[in-house]
């Protein structure tokens, strides 16, 4: 049990309006856990403070023992943390290829460089090429973001988050809006660029979380109320009362 | 392949630079080939900012102007034997100085794009152009500040007295300046601007400080702007407030936007063009600044991607080999609506005769016919060749959007 990402006693108010609640949460190193929790649970919001867009008003989230708060979300991409988004954020008036580059850059070391040539540069290429290939985009490489589909927009916006090679990775709804096929190949595209490494996932989709996820947490009304194996959070009465329960209520 | 066709473009351009005082070699032409391009490497330093950075600048000319007033009191200290620097590396004063002062304002107006970034530089912009009629002693008051290039020593024999030396020192910092911009977008931290660019936040989420992004570009273009100003120094051996207020500034953003932001030649384009139209055309017309505006308006409104852009679009049905098909929509739209615009041009022309005309004088020369302009007939016949060719551009649009369409269909197959 070697926890990667740890969140103590987090919590976010904005104004009187508390939107996490003392949250804990351990991921643990090469594990896929799911948050899911009904509309307006606060899941977003977690996000948005683990990656830097929000900052924390109580509590500390650690990564390998680093205290991330406060941190720019830029500081914390460079700690090998890599989020992708619910809605496609994406440069839209990049060539595919450009965006999988510019994803790379960084991580390859180039940091502010104005003396390199990215065509010169062989191995920024051939590494670009080989993301390109294996979120399946290989055939649409020049061809400007933005007028791709929204399932190829959705899995280069997943090969932005892992080019990187960021260790921990964070998905939002990676699979909303798709077809049950488009969904299926997205699971497995995930599965695949998630292997060895920590992925943490937010989805709506029960049949997703189930078939993805180690372990999964329960987050409502800003509280996680459960963690555990699909197996126990499938029994769990405060769950089925707080979550599966409501879904219930809804189809009656 | 592409990197030979890349190659020679620069070795064709340098040929052009090299051979156009044989073409052009009267002291008019010289002289606007100069001006032309001093505002070529100002247009493509402020495009580093609008096109590939997102960054709405309207106070530019700050660093163009700085450069030029610091290369202009080089030249004095050079004459009063300060010190001593070829005049052939002063546009390197102008430069170190506009990098320096884009250092300081880059350091907080950087933070943000959009509007906040557009109002700090207008803010900086009069603020500056407050400070030249302050402080006479640097900025020389409504005067200005006059130097002497050929006191500076000689660079292998030439002083610059000629205009035609000047051209060539001139054009030599044409071509490396555009080289070395060129070059700047070509690297991660020209790449990582244009996604800046297009999604701040997302670049932030791939490693990148946005604030930091902005920061490196806007000291290139503050660079390239004050190397410009240098070689205005050099060229006009003058400079006054006027170049580096708002007018200045607001003129650069008209080029490179009529040009085109999203390609790299198109602030090239814009300044040539604006250049021309501000020395050609104002031998012709009193009216040439309105028709530089409605340039611009029709610009903003018709084709926001410039008139590069305008090229570009037609790549796709050029590589289907389809081009052809929209000659002929071209023609029938674009001669009514040629016609139109010298209607519009002669209406104007006639008012602005009629209202500031010299007193008694009734007739004027427009497109190389006699007009009385206090006849009621050139009116009506002006009106009404206006009215007939804008009914047949509107009638005839839709034609030409469909053939339009027709070009372009099989990239929308090749999409899906």
């Amino acid at each position: 049990m070697n926890s990667i990402l740890s969140l103590t006693g987090v919590s976010k108010s904005f104004d009187a309006t508390e939107i996490i609640r003392s949250v804990d949460l351990d991921i643990i190193e090469g594990e896929r856990h799911a948050i899911i929790g009904p509309n307006g649970a606060g899941k977003s919001t977690l996000y948005n403070l683990i990656t830097g867009r929000y900052s924390v008003s109580q509590g500390s989230i650690r990564l390998r023992g680093r205290e991330l708060a406060g941190l720019q979300p830029f500081e914390i991409n460079r700690l090998g943390l890599a989020r992708s988004f619910q809605v496609t954020n994406i440069f839209s008036n990049l060539t595919v290829f450009e965006n999988i580059r510019c994803a790379l850059l960084w991580s390859m070391q180039y940091r502010y460089s104005f003396w390199h040539l990215v065509r010169k540069q062989k191995q920024l290429n051939e590494e670009s090429e080989q993301v390109l290939q294996q979120i399946g985009l290989g055939a649409r490489k020049d061809m400007l973001a933005g007028v791709l589909t929204y399932a190829e927009q959705r899995s280069l916006e997943l090969g932005i988050t892992i080019a990187g090679g960021a260790d921990v990775i964070l998905l939002d709804e990676p699979v909303a809006g798709m077809s049950h096929t488009e969904a299926d190949q997205s699971v497995e595209l995930i599965k695949r660029i998630s292997e060895g490494k920590t992925l943490v996932v937010v989805e709506h989709d029960m049949g997703v979380v189930f078939n993805l996820a180690d372990r999964i947490s329960v987050l409502v009304y800003g509280e996680i109320i459960a963690t555990g194996v699909p197996e126990e959070i499938r029994n769990d009465i405060k769950v089925q009362e707080a979550y599966l329960g409501s879904l219930d209520e809804q189809d009656a | 392949m592409a990197k030979v066709r890349g190659l020679l473009v620069w070795i064709a351009s340098l040929a052009v630079l090299l051979l156009l005082p044989g073409l052009f070699d009267s002291v008019l032409s010289l002289s606007i080939l100069n001006q032309m391009g001093i505002t070529i490497i100002f247009a493509l330093s402020y495009n580093m900012l609008l096109g590939q950075g997102g960054m709405l600048s309207f106070g530019h000319a700050v660093y163009f102007g700085l450069g030029g007033f610091m290369a202009v009191h080089s030249l004095n200290y050079i004459e009063a034997e300060v010190f001593s620097l070829p005049v052939i590396l002063l546009p390197l004063i102008g430069g170190l100085f506009g990098l320096l002062f884009a250092v300081f304002i880059g350091s907080f107006s950087t933070r943000r794009a959009g509007t906040v970034f557009a109002m700090i530089s207008l803010g900086i912009g009069e603020m500056i152009a407050a400070c030249s009629l302050i402080f006479v002693g640097f900025f020389g008051g409504e005067e200005g500040i006059s130097g002497d290039r050929t006191m500076a020593p000689e660079f292998f024999g030439f002083d610059f007295a000629q205009d035609l030396e000047v051209y060539y020192l001139i054009a030599g910092w044409v071509f490396v300046a555009t080289l070395l911009m060129y070059l700047f977008s070509q690297t991660p931290a020209g790449r990582i601007a244009n996604a800046v660019r297009d999604n701040p936040e997302r670049a932030e989420f791939i490693g990148y400080s946005q604030r930091m992004v902005r920061f490196i570009s806007f000291c290139g273009a503050g660079f390239f702007a004050g190397v410009a100003g240098g070689l205005f120094a050099i060229n006009y051996e003058i400079l006054t407030e006027e170049n580096l207020n708002a007018i200045t500034s607001g003129n650069v953003l008209l080029m490179t936007y009529i040009g085109g932001t999203g390609v790299f030649v198109g602030p090239i384009v814009g300044a040539v063009l604006l250049t021309l139209l501000q020395t050609v055309l104002s031998n012709y017309t009193e009216l040439w600044q309105l028709y530089v505006g409605l340039l611009f308006v029709a610009t903003v409104m018709f084709m926001p991607a410039g008139l590069t852009g305008v090229l570009m679009i037609h790549t796709v049905a050029w590589k289907n080999g389809r081009l052809r098909q929209l000659i002929l929509p071209y023609i029938t739209v674009g001669v009514p609506a040629f016609v139109l615009l010298c209607a519009i041009v002669g209406l104007l022309e006639m008012l602005q005769f009629y209202r500031h005309g010299v007193v008694g004088e009734h007739e004027m020369t427009l497109f190389f016919v006699s007009v009385d302009t206090s006849s009621v007939w050139p009116w009506i016949v002006t009106l009404l060749i206006a009215a007939t060719a804008g009914y047949l551009v509107k009638a005839l649009t839709p034609r030409l959007l469909s053939a339009w369409a027709s070009a372009n269909a099989p990239l929308e197959r090749a999409k899906t």
